[in-house]
């Protein structure tokens, strides 16, 4: 088999000028100090390959030159050594709507974003009523674009970036976006890319859907593939890179350092034989839904006569942020053991879960009575991910209400709107 | 789902042109088309402020040159080469200056998507032609209907002439286009150079008024293509006189400098603008 895209032992390095030097009074007077810049290395010898009909994920914090490799891919910038080529047409949507301006209509937009595809007027022309229909904007034809909602554009600007028929499909983080039920669209167009044996290229911090739409994901971290294979196994990698991050980051506390792992310590009294998050029906999952319900499942070997103890969880962001947590003695749960060698089973179920779309790491602990003798300890025990579907933003379900009532009989304004949560 | 969502839950995608060429040409004319656009819309006069502009300098300068400093006097004819010399000009000057922010005020699709650069240039300076032609259309039909043009076997030359000015705005385009990404002094540079260019091509005053001051002053003008595009210009549409000669006539076979020149111009900034494109999407 062929590869669409070849790439390279690929070098990117970006010079970053400490000092503004764009004009000419800075040249001039700071002459002498023109070599005052920081370098930043995007990429370092980064190459692969990728077969026709693959699905590719690439993944990776922030910063780790994700966004840097795709623009080399799609030609925007120039390696500085090594090559990245494709062979055939490719599509890049780094951004939906690029080319589109506020000023003019609907129509007048999809002739001009279809023009920087590639698709010419008399093509668009043929196709533009199906084009509106999928975007569900067939009254909005000749609305300037400025007028329309953000989701409206969305579903404009998606609807365009897929007219183009192309070899490879390079996608940045396009999925989050629009609403529940256009986003289940896109879902659709890509799953039916997938069936048609596509090549796709799509970068994104959702584990979720790499997970769900990829062959193979790769991992990048500091300009350099960390981990290259099958999605599952990339993604738990990913999971524990983020993890080993946020111990590192806590390995200052002097009473961690004194202990050996920083990822499971204790005195192994009580010990954690297994940890799974359960589903609403009680199958083991690790991706959830907001106002989903999941079951924190913890099977205790107990090895020692402990009497009462106290069993904790806690969630936190995949970057180490604490979110909550709670234990058995602040809830006022009993929790206890006298046999050796027996188990114990102790579950969390949160019925409505109010975390909205990202991964999530999940930590465990049980101690004694008084809190000073860990028996075990692990974190991260468990991750699970959460898709974005409802559209809310931030981290957390509000589980608000709208009200809004009028009042139309109210002297010297006209209709007053109220609004209260 | 529903059958109502699967009826409009696929978009088959096009297949692009094979041809590379007409894909750019496309976009260049969609690019330009929506800049022409958007310069006139939401104004209520729209296009007709890009005749009413340069007939407005018309009136002054000839009310100041013409009339007031009697500029022109000696050749009743004046007033039709000062129109043909503004609307020239104008398109000049306006080219350039939008050509200037060409790719520094499109950094978003050149970030965002991959095309060859120079159509973002191609485009800029295609919008003003179209300006620049229905105006161009409009004074010379005006000007033959009222009989103030002298078509005769030189206006052959004419188009050779529109065309020269065309390559030095495409040449200058690509330079300052590129130039500005990186050095913004440039507009401001650029403002001051046109002024010089204003009056060190005669654009508003015949040109041989400077040879009556100064041989090698005018010499020195004439080698500026700009001044020779506009003198030829206007002695190729109008009744020659005294103070109405080609410009070989004026400085000789020094004519083919502003014409070697143009192309150099077009040359160099090709160069420098290719030279620079892969640093664009860095630098924006």
């Amino acid at each position: 088999m062929s590869s669409v895209v070849e790439v390279s032992h690929l070098r990117k390095r970006f010079r970053l000028p400490l000092d503004k030097s764009t004009t000419l009074k800075y040249r001039v007077t700071h002459w002498r100090s023109s070599s005052r810049y920081r370098d930043l290395i995007a990429l370092r010898d980064v190459s692969f390959d990728i077969p026709a009909g693959q699905f590719l994920g690439i993944a990776g914090p922030n910063g780790c030159g994700k966004s840097t490799l795709l623009k080399i891919l799609c030609r925007i910038y120039e390696a500085d050594s090594g090559y990245a080529r494709v062979n055939g047409e490719f599509s890049a949507f780094l951004e939906l709507g690029v080319g589109f301006n506020p000023e003019l209509t609907a129509r007048e937009n999809i002739f001009l974003g279809g023009a920087v595809l590639g698709l010419t007027r008399a093509q668009l022309r043929d196709k533009i009523d199906e084009v509106f229909a999928f975007a569900e904007l067939e009254d909005f034809a000749e609305q300037k674009l400025k007028n329309f909602s953000s989701g409206m554009q969305v579903r404009l600007a998606f609807s365009v970036a897929i007219l183009a028929q192309t070899d490879l499909l390079v996608m940045d983080e396009v999925l989050a976006v629009g609403d529940a039920s256009f986003q289940e669209k896109c879902f659709d167009t890509f799953s039916r890319y997938k069936r048609e044996g596509k090549t796709i290229v799509l970068v994104s911090h959702d584990l979720g859907s790499l997970e769900e739409y990829c062959d193979r994901v790769l991992l990048l971290n500091h300009g350099e593939i960390i981990a290259d294979g099958p999605a599952a196994e990339v993604t738990a990698a990913y999971h524990r890179m983020v993890a080993e991050h946020a111990v590192a980051a806590e390995r200052d506390l002097p009473a961690r350092l004194e202990r050996g792992d920083p990822a499971q310590w204790g005195s192994r009294a009580v010990e954690f034989a297994s940890v799974s998050l359960l589903d609403g029906n009680g199958q083991s999952s690790r991706r959830f839904e907001t106002g989903g319900s999941m079951t924190l499942d913890m099977q205790l070997l107990v090895h020692r006569d402990v009497g009462d103890f106290v069993c904790g969880m806690a969630i936190r962001r995949a970057d180490g942020l604490l979110l909550a947590g709670t234990n058995t003695f602040l809830d006022h749960v009993t929790v206890s053991s006298h046999s050796p060698g027996g188990m114990v089973t102790v579950r969390y179920t949160i019925d409505s879960l109010p975390l909205l779309a990202g991964g999530y790491l999940v930590q465990v602990s049980v101690h004694d009575a008084s809190g000073l003798e860990i028996y075990d300890h692990a974190d991260p025990a468990a991750s699970f991910h959460i898709n974005n579907m409802g559209g809310h933003v931030g981290m957390l379900e509000m589980q608000g209400r709208w009200q809004v009532g009028q009042h139309d009989d109210v002297p010297s304004s006209g209709a007053v709107r109220q609004t209260a949560g | 789902m529903t059958s109502v969502a699967q009826g409009s839950g696929t978009l088959e995608a096009i297949q692009r042109p094979r041809s590379v060429f007409q894909r750019n040409l496309n976009l260049v004319r969609e690019l330009s088309i929506t800049q022409f656009k958007l310069k006139y819309t939401g104004s209520a006069l729209g296009y007709v402020w890009s005749l009413v502009k340069p007939l407005m300098l018309f009136g002054i300068m000839y009310l100041v040159f013409s009339v007031l400093l009697k500029a022109g006097v000696g050749d009743k004819n004046f007033p039709v080469q000062l129109l043909i010399a503004i609307v020239a000009w104008t398109f000049f000057t306006e080219a350039t200056a939008t050509a200037m922010n060409a790719v520094a005020g499109n950094g978003d699709l050149i970030r965002k998507a991959y095309f060859p650069r120079w159509i973002l240039v191609v485009a800029s300076t295609t919008s003003a032609l179209l300006t620049f032609a229905i105006n161009t259309i409009l004074v010379l039909v005006v000007t033959y209907a009222l009989g103030d043009l002298d078509i005769t076997l030189r206006s052959l030359l004419v188009p050779l002439y529109y065309l020269e000015l065309i390559v030095l705005v495409l040449g200058l385009s690509m330079l300052l286009s590129s130039l500005f990404v990186f050095f913004r002094d440039l507009g401001h540079i650029w403002e001051i150079v046109s002024l010089v260019l204003f009056y060190g091509s005669a654009v508003v005053f015949p040109y041989a008024i400077i040879r009556t001051h100064s041989i090698r002053l005018a010499e020195l003008a004439g080698l500026n293509p700009v001044a020779q595009i506009i003198q030829d210009l206007r002695y190729s549409l109008v009744v020659s006189s005294q103070l109405n000669q080609s410009m070989a006539t004026y400085i000789g076979a020094l004519v083919v400098i502003p014409i070697i020149l143009s192309v150099a111009v077009f040359v160099v900034g090709f160069l420098v603008f290719n030279k620079l494109t892969p640093k664009f999407a860095e630098s924006l």
